[in-house]
């Protein structure tokens, strides 16, 4: 038996403190921060046998974006050093309050003057049948897991690659988190929740709605209003049963079910509990003047509180009282807020979730296509309550407006959407004589444009005569505008904005003319003899796409010249897998395809098959080494879907089924995939068509498209876009037939071919060209160009021919084989692989 | 510098290594106020009458010694107190320094750099042992692929510097620029971080566990070069994103696009400003800071580390030499007894003579006139009634002095409570060395004439040591001689200049301390293989976030924040003067985002009333979405009704005596048109 020893300072009073937990631990730092070392004798007992940890991180070490170690506040040493002592991993089995002594396993005893419970707070397991191990007393069954703990955690973890399906009994917060962890762990996730909606504590139903489809989104299955009878199984989980008599196979389980105060210890000394041990607004206990409790253990003005920020206030706040530092402190109670921290889901939430009052003002926004969703519950002025779903980029402004109650500005709209600072850009010709271009040395337009016309023709003349750009030098660009504007033609610009690639000094019409004439086959001739030998690696990718372009099936192809993706003819996965995706003409398919691709799946344990947007199906998370094997039995073509290049030709139904068709665009669609299939662009370009103008396949915003309309013809469109940007695209011409509409769409694309930059979309090239220019150039021949164009075009498809082959006679030994890319060359192929 | 018979103008150098000829409007307009109209010709002694007139300097010298030596047999030798200025040249900081300790034997002497690099000064000396404000050369910006640039404005307060970092841009670096503002200098930066005021610590804490998160620490460099990172990750710990978001109000997604800027980098590097030092948590904002730059590793690398860019003229050499209450030249801490021996060899006095530590500026200027205060201030280069926080009552202080001396060009705000009043000569009209933010000790040398009866700060120092019957310690032909001494009194010392001489720094356009014997090349890049505490390892500090002295209410709703424009230089003493710059900057403004003004009632471009505990200025409203919405921003040029530091915190920093310029809580009412004062 230990017995602590006599105090040594007979003035120093001994604080003793029942839980080494986020409260806990903080409450004694606090303490040592305010000085109270000098006033006490700290001795803590922690049931866990580390130093403290942060809880809040433990869906992060389960999503795996935290290392144990990272969520580590004190050390052991940290204790000692504070002067500290430390019953790590001893449990307190008693209080006496008469004696003033506090009793723990091991036979430790411990003599306090002040004593502060923060024992926190348990995960809650509901009653359900079949949590024990059958035969083995209280022992939960294997692959059944409570989440509160750190040893939790790392029971979990260690199960996960035993398993392939968890449930989740709880869609709370927590639970949530829970999830989403366990599927980035690999594992198909379904969460089971009692309630109608998910996180109906913070979210109202239209809120938990969209969550759910969002999270659904991720692949996460959601199971509401699913009370769980029983766990299935024998000595390890193998299901789940719900009251309504439905079932669940899984082969493991997380109960997330929410907390329960751990106020037993404080019962059984006589501290008058409720739901929580009972506090003022000192936090002392209502029956004991020398006993105070804090954190998820305390219930303060009947309310109890699970949340960190409020916890932490309310150790502030005793720790200000007790240390003396103000004696007169007290906790008035919090305003709670949370943010769901799971990976692709903003989600921010604060107060109330619904208006209680009649003249609360509720503003909402909702958009669900985006899965955003933003309410706002306002009160005489100031926010009560909000939910921002999708888009948490206003939640900071709200969380403090929130947590200070300050005044809202009367235009709600300011405050659901962060609107950007007012940016009127406006160019140097419409600016007054009176705007100032300088800032640092005060120049206006008008002295510059005095300079400039007083024969201060160069930027460095008129900098030099003016001072505008001596200072910061911000403003040269401007400088640069007034000149052009001023000086006109007669002025020198930087030619290399025209540059093809940045490591080469010449257009692209020069480049063409120069690889042409001197037979440049390969990158690293390019850069001997038109670079002075100096080989640019970012000019590298560009290059190699123009020389295919230009030699077809001669190109000699060098593979460093390409990203990741091209190398190995698949498109890089953020976790460095590679997703494959077998072409399918025109999204048409068979049973007989089917079956060849699910058996694929399966043999090569592919972790998800996804239809795509193009009306294909991906096999996302394969491993590089086995994409030979796997494009070997699939035994279809590639479906490029990696590279700037010809991707896809979507359909609709046209008019074999469909009651509207009026043109054939099944068939059409088919014929433009196969005939442009690989075709190497300057960007990826994707493709459709549409039986009529309901345009279900939404050809007018695509890079070409083909739309049906009365009387069997068939508008063609170009420069349309989907993505980033959204433009519907132009009509290039109306046609009657399918091979018009090849003939014109191959004349375009080659067009694109030779005279967009790298990477440049074709509605970006488009605009730059025009839509007036292009017709008369590919449809009025203008420049009779058109059929050296239809040449080259069918040239080059003609040279088609499918990547995938080399699965059989790889191009060499290691191209295949697994190698960790370093960070640099990963954002490279991140870059091309869109 | 260009003198024509009957001009001068200011031109660039374009081979100065630090600026390459790029001046700020400042730079190319300070000609202006050598030729000033309103420049002080003669002393000014207060008459019986209490009007200040021109008097002899023999008459003005004569006063001046009186009420030293009546105020120090009254009240004691600490009675007499100096205070100085960073913009002072090295060898007048020197100089005043030994004026204090030497010739007035008190203890009491400070200077303006106090509120200015006080803190940074504090967290480099604790963390790498060494405050010198860039431990890199300025072009090391231009290649660093990282920055991360807080409560900087470089744009408007140093345009020059503004050269490396669009260098450093044109290589394909980036830069965070961490400001409540939008300001000029972050508009031109990749990410702005816009937080809140105050919350420098609890920014720098979530980032770095966001790079510890991310895996992106070096743990070689914290292994072998660092020590008490463990304590540090700990904290880091209690900093995740949710709640580093709700403190400083900057939205998750961009801290964690900072750090992994910062992290991934292969040269990163975090430079502060006066944004997170002037606080009252301005030392362990800064070392939090530091933690983070530390926790990235590669100090003593080129193109890589931290720093810290000083705002004065002279901030880094005018903290060095003795002219703060705890130091001696090289950067010596007055109560090592080894360093006091050592200057007092110099000195040719005996080291029990020299006088411990005072008080720190701020505390120096609150007890004027109050028992076991100063009664009698000798004031150098500085304007205190306008930079000063708590202004009001600091001008309070002032009136009751028994003795003010005032040295300086104008007639300044503070000037104007003197006894005697002394026109000193300025910067083109004397030569002397100053030490730039770099640690590079540069020559200014003398190019006008300064008017017939205008003395040099030096001079005046020496006359009234005379006539204190010390003058044979003040007794230098010319500054040189000066600059050699000082060389002397610092060698062994931190900032050790003793191999340095006008001649070398001359030849060399400038030599980085420490240069340690007349062979040494000086040391542009310090820490590559130590660092200067006496382990030789670098030190993190745990840091918690505090939040400032005091934050807004229901009776004061907003964050008040200040700092500089472009048009003026600190109390705008002299660019007040310059009528370009006073065009372009005629009053002082107050920048509030258009929501907060509409609450207060106020519209664009009116007059309004700040008002905080202390005390109410005024200023014309100008409204942008630049600045947050809780945040209003003014300028401290100005003095009278305009006065910001009227209503700045003069809750200190508990290591560096900072005060709080750049956080309080403050109202905002509308102020009618045809009350307003001129200032």
């Amino acid at each position: 038996m230990i017995i602590s020893p006599e105090v040594p300072h007979a003035l120093k009073q001994r604080l003793v403190v029942i839980g080494n937990g986020m409260v806990g631990a903080r409450f004694v730092e606090e303490m040592l921060a305010r000085g109270a070392a000098e006033r006490y004798e700290i001795v803590m007992f922690g049931d866990e046998p580390h130093g403290n940890y942060n809880r809040i991180l433990l869906s992060g070490i389960l999503a795996g974006t935290h290392a144990t170690q990272d969520t580590f506040i004190n050390p052991l040493a940290w204790y000692a050093d504070n002067g500290i002592t430390l019953h790590a991993g001893v449990r307190v089995t008693a209080v006496d309050r008469h004696a003033k002594l506090v009793r723990g396993d091991e036979h430790v005893f411990e003599r306090y003057d002040v004593l502060v419970f923060a024992t926190g707070s348990s995960a809650f397991v509901p009653p359900i049948k079949g949590l024990n191990a059958h035969g083995r007393g209280a022992e939960m069954k294997e692959g059944l897991f409570a989440f509160r703990t750190l040893d939790d955690c790392e029971r979990i973890l260690s199960y996960v690659p035993k398993a392939r399906t968890a449930a989740v009994i709880g869609g709370g917060l927590l639970g949530l988190e829970a999830a989403r962890g366990l599927l980035e762990r690999g594992l198909d996730v379904h969460v089971v929740h009692l309630a109608s909606h998910l996180m109906e504590m913070q979210l109202d139903p239209a809120a938990g709605a969209l969550l759910k489809s969002t999270l659904e989104g991720m692949g996460v299955h959601v199971h509401l209003e699913k009370l769980t009878k029983e766990v299935v199984g024998e000595d390890r989980v193998e299901g789940l049963c719900f009251a309504d008599g439905s079932t669940l196979a899984c082969d493991m389980t997380v109960v997330s079910a929410g907390i329960r105060p751990n106020v037993s210890l404080a019962m059984a000394c006589g501290l008058t509990v409720e739901r929580g041990i009972a506090v003022n607004d000192e936090m002392r206990c209502l029956n004991d003047a020398d006993v105070y409790a804090i954190g998820e253990c305390a219930q303060h003005r009947g309310q109890l509180y699970g949340l960190v920020a409020p916890l932490w206030e309310q150790a502030r706040a005793l720790a200000d009282r007790l240390s003396g530092r103000a004696p007169q402190a007290s906790y008035t109670g919090s305003r709670v807020s949370t943010k769901l921290k799971v990976m692709g889901v903003d989600l921010a939430v604060m107060g109330d979730r619904e208006p209680s009052q009649l003249t609360d003002e509720v503003v909402t926004y909702s958009e669900p296509a985006r899965g955003v969703y933003k309410k706002l519950i306002v009160r005489e002025g100031r926010l009560t309550g909000a939910i921002l779903l999708g888009d948490a980029a206003a939640a900071p402004m709200l969380l403090q407006s929130f947590d200070r109650g300050s005044a809202l500005p009367d235009n709600r709209a300011e405050l659901l959407f962060q609107l950007a600072a007012a940016e009127v850009t406006t160019g140097v010709a419409d600016l007054p004589d009176s705007a100032q271009i300088c800032n640092c040395n005060g120049v206006s337009k008008g002295a510059l444009v005095a300079a400039v016309q007083a024969g201060h023709c160069t930027l460095k003349a008129a900098c030099e005569a003016t001072r505008a750009g001596t200072g910061c030098g911000a403003c040269k660009p401007e400088v640069q505008a007034v000149l052009e504007l001023v000086a006109g033609d007669s002025l020198r610009e930087d030619p290399s904005v025209h540059y093809y690639v940045a490591g080469v000094a010449l257009t692209k019409a020069q480049l063409v003319s120069a690889v042409l004439e001197r037979g440049l086959r390969s990158v690293s001739a390019v850069f001997a003899e038109l670079a002075d030998g100096r080989e640019d690696p970012s000019s590298k990718a560009g290059l190699a796409s123009l020389l295919r372009t230009i030699w077809g099936k001669d190109y000699d192809d060098e593979r460093d010249a390409r990203f990741i993706n091209d190398r190995v003819h698949a498109n890089v996965q953020k976790d460095g897998t590679f997703s494959v995706i077998p072409r399918i003409y025109g999204g048409v398919t068979s049973a007989a395809q089917l079956r060849r691709i699910a058996d694929v799946a399966e043999r090569y344990d592919v972790p998800m098959v996804k239809i795509t947007g193009g009306q294909r199906i991906d096999l996302v998370g394969v491993a590089k080494e086995k994409l030979p094997d796997i494009w070997r039995d699939l035994g279809m073509p590639s479906g490029h879907a990696y590279a700037k290049s010809f991707r896809t030709c979507k359909t609709c139904i046209g008019t074999e089924f469909c009651r509207y068709g009026v043109g054939d665009s099944t068939t059409l669609g088919i014929q433009i995939e196969r005939r442009f299939q690989g075709i190497e662009t300057p960007h990826k370009i994707k493709l459709a068509t549409a039986g009529c103008p309901r345009n279900c396949s939404e050809a007018t915003t695509k890079d070409l498209g083909a739309v049906a309309i009365e009387g069997g013809r068939w508008e063609v469109y170009i420069g349309g876009a989907a993505g980033t940007r959204v433009r519907k695209g132009d009509i290039l011409c109306v046609v009657h037939s399918h091979d018009e509409v090849l003939r014109y769409m191959g004349r375009f694309i080659q067009y694109y071919r030779e005279h967009a930059k790298y990477l440049e979309r074709t509605f970006g090239f488009v605009e730059r060209i025009g839509i007036e220019r292009l017709r008369a150039l590919l449809i009025d021949d203008a420049d009779g160009i058109c059929a050296a164009l239809d040449a080259r075009v069918t040239e080059a498809t003609d040279a088609y021919v499918d990547p995938w082959t080399e699965a059989v006679v790889p191009v060499h030994p290691a191209q295949f084989v697994s190698v960790l890319e370093p960070v640099g060359a990963r954002s490279a192929a991140w870059e091309g692989a869109t | 510098m260009t003198v024509t018979d009957d001009s001068m103008s200011v031109v660039g150098d374009h081979d100065f290594p630090v600026n390459k000829g790029a001046l700020c409007i400042k730079g190319w307009l300070a000609a202006e106020t050598l030729a000033h109209p309103g420049r002080l010709q003669t002393p000014l002694v207060r008459n019986a009458r209490g009007v200040l007139m021109p008097a002899t300097w023999d008459d003005a010298l004569d006063y001046i010694a009186t009420g030293i030596q009546a105020a120090q047999a009254k009240y004691g030798v600490d009675a007499v107190g100096v205070f100085g200025g960073g913009s002072l040249t090295n060898e007048k900081a020197y100089l005043l320094g030994k004026f204090a300790r030497v010739a007035l034997r008190t203890r009491n002497i400070d200077y303006n750099g106090r509120f200015c690099m006080s803190s940074a000064a504090a967290a480099g000396v604790r963390a790498f042992g060494i405050d010198r404000g860039l431990p890199f050369p300025v072009e090391d910006i231009a290649r660093a692929d990282a920055i991360l640039l807080v409560g900087a404005n470089p744009s408007e307060t140093m345009p020059p510097l503004m050269q490396y970092f669009q260098a450093q841009r044109a290589n394909g670096g980036s830069l965070i620029v961490v400001d409540p503002r939008r300001t000029l200098t972050a508009q031109t930066a990749a990410l702005h971080l816009r937080l809140t005021p105050g919350t420098d610590a609890a920014l720098a804490g979530g980032l770095l566990h966001l790079l510890l998160r991310a895996g992106c620490v070096d743990r070689d460099f914290l292994a072998e070069r660092t020590e008490g990172f463990d304590e540090v990750r700990g904290i880091a710990a209690t900093y995740w994103p949710e709640r580093t978001e709700k403190i400083t109000g900057i939205p998750e997604d961009q801290l964690v696009q900072a750090a992994l800027m910062l992290g991934q980098a292969k040269r990163p590097m975090v430079l502060t400003a006066r944004g997170g030092e002037q606080q009252s948590q301005g030392v362990a904002n800064t070392l939090a800071y530091i933690n983070l730059a530390l926790a990235l590793g590669k100090h003593g690398q080129p193109f890589t580390g931290f720093g810290t860019i000083t705002g004065q003229g002279n901030g880094q050499g005018g903290r060095e030499h003795g002219q703060k209450a705890d130091q001696l030249p090289g950067y010596r801490r007055i109560d090592d007894p080894a360093a006091r021996a050592h200057v007092a060899s110099v000195w040719g006095i005996n080291a029990d003579d020299i006088p411990l530590a005072g008080s720190s500026a701020y505390e120096l200027l609150d007890t004027m006139g109050c028992e076991n205060g100063v009664r009698a201030l000798i004031l150098v280069g500085s304007n205190p009634v306008v930079s000063a926080p708590n202004a009001v009552h600091i001008e309070k202080r002032f009136r009751a002095l028994d003795l003010l001396v005032v040295a300086d060009f104008f007639l300044s705000e503070t000037a104007q409570h003197a006894h005697v009043v002394l026109p000193s000569a300025q910067w083109a009209e004397e030569e002397g060395t100053m030490t730039n933010l770099e640690g590079r000790v540069i020559l200014r040398r003398r190019v006008a004439d300064a008017p017939s009866e205008v003395r040099s700060d030096l001079d005046i120092i020496a006359a009234v040591a005379e006539r204190l019957g010390k003058g044979e310690y003040f007794r230098y032909s010319n500054a040189a001689e000066v600059f050699d001494e000082l060389c002397r009194a610092s060698e062994g010392g931190v900032a050790d200049y003793s191999g340095m001489s006008w001649q070398k720094i001359e030849a060399n356009r400038g030599i980085f301390w420490p240069c340690p014997s007349p062979d040494h090349p000086g040391t542009p890049h310090l820490f590559a293989e130590r660092f200067a505490t006496p382990s030789g390892r670098a030190r993190f500090h745990p840091v918690r976030h505090l939040p400032p002295a005091e934050v807004p209410d229901a009776e004061y709703p907003l964050y008040l924040t200040t700092g500089r424009v472009l048009a003026q230089y600190q109390s705008g003493t002299q660019t007040r003067r310059v009528s370009r710059l006073a065009t372009m900057a005629a009053e002082p403004f107050a920048e509030i985002n258009p929501a907060a003004a509409k609450q207060a009632g106020i519209a664009d471009g009116a007059l309004l009333a700040l008002v905080t505990r202390r005390g109410r200025a005024i200023a014309r409203a100008r409204l942008t979405r630049d600045i947050r919405e809780d945040t209003v921003f003014v300028p401290f040029h100005w003095g009278g009704t305009s006065s910001i530091n009227r209503l700045t915190n003069p809750a200190l920093d508990p290591t560096s005596r900072m005060p709080e310029f750049k956080v309080c809580a403050v109202r905002l009412e509308s102020h009618p048109e045809h009350v307003r004062h001129d200032s």
